[in-house]
């Protein structure tokens, strides 16, 4: 069938780009995760069996990141969701200067993430930065805030839900717009307050929306780098040190590639494991609309 | 409550103004201690070497090359995605969906080791490859939803009149996609301009730098204390595109999305 | 949705239009490219053999001058400094970015102690003795001398010969501490009177400088990180605990901020300078820092070799850079010439002057007027009579990640001393273990 050929030939040259890309790495990381390629072989690849995976097995810190990396994409995307969902019923709202407020509110998340995690930085700075600043006004006194596990990693979630809110935010509210209208109207005549019309109307209708949101910002965040490479370097003591900066560790620092394949193809299929659980959960949730079937 | 959230969005950003504006010695000093305001950051920026506009201008012709060739195999991609039936349907679209939630520094490895092979490194042309590649699966889903969306009943009566393929796209299809191609447009320039573990590992030479990489390396470029004065200005200078960027195409965005994101 | 918006407007169809002439612009300029500079062009046989070295920025722009020098002179030699970052691990990582992405990007690069032995296994280096003979470092200071050689070569020419050192207020106290109680009953007292806030800045952030502040802290109490003979770490002995608990006691007892645990080194030197502190530990580099400065204790810091414990020797960590020629570099004979000069007296002794490095050539400790002009130098060559070295080992890089992570555990209170330094030394061995399992054909497992 002429037609049929035709289209594949279009697709074509996008899938090609895209196996490239993402299917090579794959497989490259299979193979060289049964090798050990690092500075002790000069950097040339040799079978060493499954020593890799066994390492990786009994190593606690990719356990450790793990847990510390579920429990970033967790908490960030669970405030972002939220946040997100407020700022998107904000904006959708007719006001004054709505347009220049939406762009406003967008530019965090256009800005490049290690940019503006090296302003945190200085925002966070003992002593001389803004916020210890404001504390000792006050007649507090300074705070290493990027000395304790616990407030870096607030702050780590924090520059991440400041970053990406907005984007959740504009995919919220690209939801909102497609509620008719009259609908709403309909339940307020029937004198709905606020809040029912948000939790009977709102929310189901953009349950795919969230859903959407959902997966994307949790698929972004388990994939956490540069914002914890250059905000907290990953410390103190390790406590914020996430599963890809590890594997950058273990490339780039430590040269050793076969176990940095090992330790990036193992978040890939941890990934795989938590995104398709969460997936079937939320079909058996009873969500029929899942983004990618829903045309 | 507009306040408060332009508070939250800008505040920081501000914070940042207010510091590229002024000397070392007044940034170590009390808080609201008169301070004189200079431009001196932005000299030191301005006339770094290579000049700071040349960061500028490579994170721009990445970024516009990413955009173009993105939509050049998109709209392709896309238009056959939404002609398909049956599981390859199917499957490509799943297959794209993982694509596009696929963490991108896990890639960076093997990119690195491609770039060896084919001598792609330290070249702004070759790494808007990799970028058009990681922007391609939303590209794609947008665009179909987007084609998705128009009547079936045009491309028919354009067939009718004996135009072909080409033609239909070009003349009759494209037009009609202008508000989808044009936020999918932004959201790709944007995802380019902000690249960071690709072009930290792909790009070596000074000159060539994109901007993320370029300001993240202020920290340590010729002084000892950490030069947060010469830091802030960069990033308001590595701003101002993106703000204006924003703030001309904020509704295409949202109205892109609108269309597109979920149907996809 | 309304048929309306399935049309399009005149807007949308001018967006579209303008996508499409950015692409082509970006079209245009992409043809434009080879003519504006940005790929290099062919030297042709009349011009001189470019000879591109990477050095961090500071010392890039030390030798600029020199280098200018140098191309002046005609020799059909141009040296091309590349300036890369500051921070030692950001310029490991694109030196080494740069190295694994093809074929010699630079013909020299200017190599940090504690990188040589990852990048001499690595086979990125080419030895030099050919070049220099084996009696070459014969006229450096003894410590200077450490850390260039690996199993019988010679892999790099040291350019500076810096170690830590402790700085101390002149305008605070009559003479530095003589050991580490001094040290700490000087800052209590200071600090008790209200001169100073803190008393001893360093460095406690998780990165590599940490495990240099821990090498002269082991050294001070007697410890040792690393035993080339076993080829082992010896972290978790009773005095290496001791060590890392005096480190632990500074925080605890307010000596130090809480913030030192994420100071870097300029962090570290900004308090220090801003007036803030009686003590700090950093490069010799700092002193010029401070003195270039207008700030308040310009002109009234001093420094010193740092302190052991009582009966202890003290001893700074060897922070060197000398320069290694890259392998596959295309003109190797004009790239040792340039090793040769860069790393002569001439240009130490400019780059002591104008940026406080140690030089490595012991002559120039005797020179007179340079004694006067670089203050710093009788201190800085008593401390290159015991500098210490951090462990010699390609696993370096693994082994510092890891002591760091858990001296900054420690320093964040979350487990004590002689936890952190157990897991630590367990940590190490395990390391040892794994590298040591994966020792392939090529296997250069030459340790120190």
């Amino acid at each position: 069938m002429k037609q049929r050929a035709t289209t594949l030939l279009l697709m074509l040259p996008a899938l090609l780009l895209l196996a490239a890309v993402f299917l090579y790495p794959l497989l490259r990381y299979g193979w060289l995760s049964f090798h050990a390629s690092s500075v002790l072989t000069g950097l040339v690849p040799v079978p060493n069996g499954g020593a890799n995976w066994l390492r990786l097995l009994s190593d606690a810190r990719f356990w450790t990141d793990a847990g510390q990396t579920l429990r970033f994409a967790v908490c960030s995307v669970a405030l972002e969701l939220a946040g997100g969902l407020a700022l998107a019923l904000l904006l959708h709202q007719p006001l004054q200067g709505r347009g220049a407020l939406r762009a406003l509110t967008l530019l965090p998340w256009a800005l490049p993430t290690t940019v503006m995690a090296l302003g945190w930085r200085w925002i966070l700075n003992d002593p001389h930065g803004p916020l210890n600043a404001a504390i000792r006004s006050l007649g507090g006194s300074s705070y290493a805030f990027l000395s304790t596990p616990a407030t870096t990693w607030f702050f780590v979630v924090l520059a991440d839900v400041w970053k990406t809110l907005p984007f959740v935010a504009l995919l919220l509210l690209a939801g909102l717009q497609t509620i008719p209208v009259d609908l709403e109207e309909a339940l307020r005549l029937e004198g709905a307050s606020r809040v029912q019309i948000l939790r009977r109307l709102t929310l189901p209708l953009l349950v795919p929306y969230i859903a959407l949101a959902l997966l994307f910002r949790l698929a972004q965040a388990l994939g956490v780098f540069d914002l914890i490479l250059v905000l907290s370097g990953g410390g103190p003591a390790g406590s914020t040190e996430s599963l890809a900066l590890y594997a950058y560790l273990n490339a780039m620092r430590f040269l050793d590639f076969g176990y940095a394949a090992t330790v990036m193809l193992a978040t890939f299929l941890l990934l795989l494991a938590l995104l398709g659980g969460g997936w079937l959960l939320l079909r058996r949730g009873g969500i029929e609309r899942t983004p990618d079937r829903a045309t | 409550m507009r306040l408060l959230v332009l508070l939250w969005s800008l505040g920081p950003l501000l914070w940042q103004l207010r510091t590229s504006l002024l000397r070392p010695e007044a940034l170590v000093a009390p808080l609201l201690e008169g301070s004189p305001w200079t431009l001196a950051n932005y000299q030191l920026v301005l006339s770094g070497d290579p000049p700071f506009w040349r960061y500028l201008s490579n994170s721009a012709l990445v970024g516009l090359v990413t955009t173009g060739l993105t939509l050049l195999l998109a709209v392709p991609c896309a238009y056959g995605l939404q002609k398909q039936r049956g599981p390859l349907r199917w499957g490509v679209g799943l297959g794209l969906v993982a694509a596009a939630m696929f963490p991108t520094v896990l890639l960076f490895l093997a990119l690195l080791e491609i770039a060896r092979s084919f001598g792609l490194a330290n070249d702004l042309l070759a790494l808007s490859l990799p970028y058009t590649a990681l922007s391609l699966p939303l590209a794609v889903l947008l665009l179909r939803a987007a084609f998705a969306d128009l009547p079936v009943e045009l491309e028919d009566a354009a067939r009718l009149e004996g135009l072909d393929l080409g033609q239909r796209l070009r003349h009759v299809l494209l037009p009609l996609l202008g508000p989808a191609l044009a936020s999918t447009g932004i959201l790709v320039f944007l995802a380019s301009w902000n690249e960071y573990a690709i072009a930290l590992t792909w790009i070596s030479r000074n000159d060539l730098l994109t901007l993320p990489i370029a300001i993240a390396r202020i920290g340590g470029s010729s002084v000892f204390t950490i030069p947060y004065g010469a830091f802030a200005a960069a990033t308001v200078l590595g701003s101002l595109p993106l703000l204006l960027l924003v703030l001309l195409a904020q509704r295409a965005i949202v109205s892109g999305l609108t269309r597109g994101a979920v149907k996809g | 949705m309304a048929v309306r918006s399935r049309l399009p407007s005149l807007r949308w169809r001018r967006c579209a239009l303008m996508l499409l002439s950015a692409v082509l612009l970006s079209a245009v300029l992409l043809a434009l490219l080879p003519s504006t500079g940005l790929v290099g062009a062919q030297p042709s046989a009349a011009q001189p053999i470019p000879i591109r070295v990477l050095m961090p920025a500071p010392l890039a722009d030390a030798v600029a001058g020199p280098v200018a020098r140098f191309n002046a002179r005609g020799s059909g030699v141009a040296v091309e400094v590349v300036r890369g970052p500051l921070d030692t691990e950001t310029i490991s990582d694109l030196a080494i970015s740069s190295l694994l992405l093809g074929e010699a990007p630079f013909d020299l690069l200017l190599v940090d102690v504690s990188w040589l032995a990852k990048y001499v296994a690595a086979g990125w280096l080419v030895p030099l003795e050919r070049w220099f003979g084996p009696e070459v470092l014969a006229g450096m200071e003894p410590g200077a001398r450490l850390g260039n050689g690996l199993g019988d070569h010679l892999w790099r020419m040291p350019l500076t010969g810096d170690t830590g050192l402790l700085y101390w207020r002149t305008d605070l106290m009559e003479r530095p501490p003589r050991d580490t109680e001094e040290l700490v009953a000087l800052s209590r007292d200071l600090q008790r009177r209200g001169k100073v806030r803190w008393g001893y800045l360093w460095q406690g952030r998780q990165y590599e400088g940490l495990s240099c502040v821990m090498v002269e802290v082991l050294q001070a109490f007697g410890a040792r990180w690393w035993n080339g003979a076993t080829a082992r770490t010896e972290l978790d002995s009773p005095e290496a605990v001791a060590a890392a608990g005096w480190l632990a006691g500074l925080l605890r007892d307010g000596v130090s901020p809480k913030a030192v645990a994420n100071y870097a080194e300029n962090d570290a030197l900004q308090s220090f300078a801003a007036g803030e502190a009686a003590f700090l530990r950093n490069w010799p580099y700092a002193w010029r820092e401070i003195e270039k400065s207008d700030g308040p204790v310009k002109g009234k810091v001093g420094v010193t070799p740092m302190v052991g414990a009582p009966g202890e020797q003290g001893g700074g960590t060897l922070g060197t850079w000398g320069l290694s020629l890259i392998e596959g570099s295309p003109h190797p004979e004009e790239a040792v010439e340039v090793i040769r000069w860069l790393t002569g007296p001439v240009v130490q002794r400019q780059l002591a002057i104008e940026q406080g490095y140690a030089p490595t050539w012991s002559r120039l400790y005797d020179d007179a007027d340079l004694q006067r002009r670089a203050p710093l130098l009788a201190v800085q060559r008593q401390a290159l009579q015991h500098p210490q070295l951090r462990p010699l080992t390609p696993a370096y890089a693994q082994l510092s990640d890891l002591l760091a992570r858990q001296v900054n555990g420690m320093l964040t209170a979350q487990e004590g001393p002689d936890q952190a330094m157990a897991a630590a030394q367990g940590q190490s061995l395990q390391v040892l273990r794994s590298v040591a399992g994966t020792t392939g054909p090529k296997g250069t497992a030459s340790e120190g």
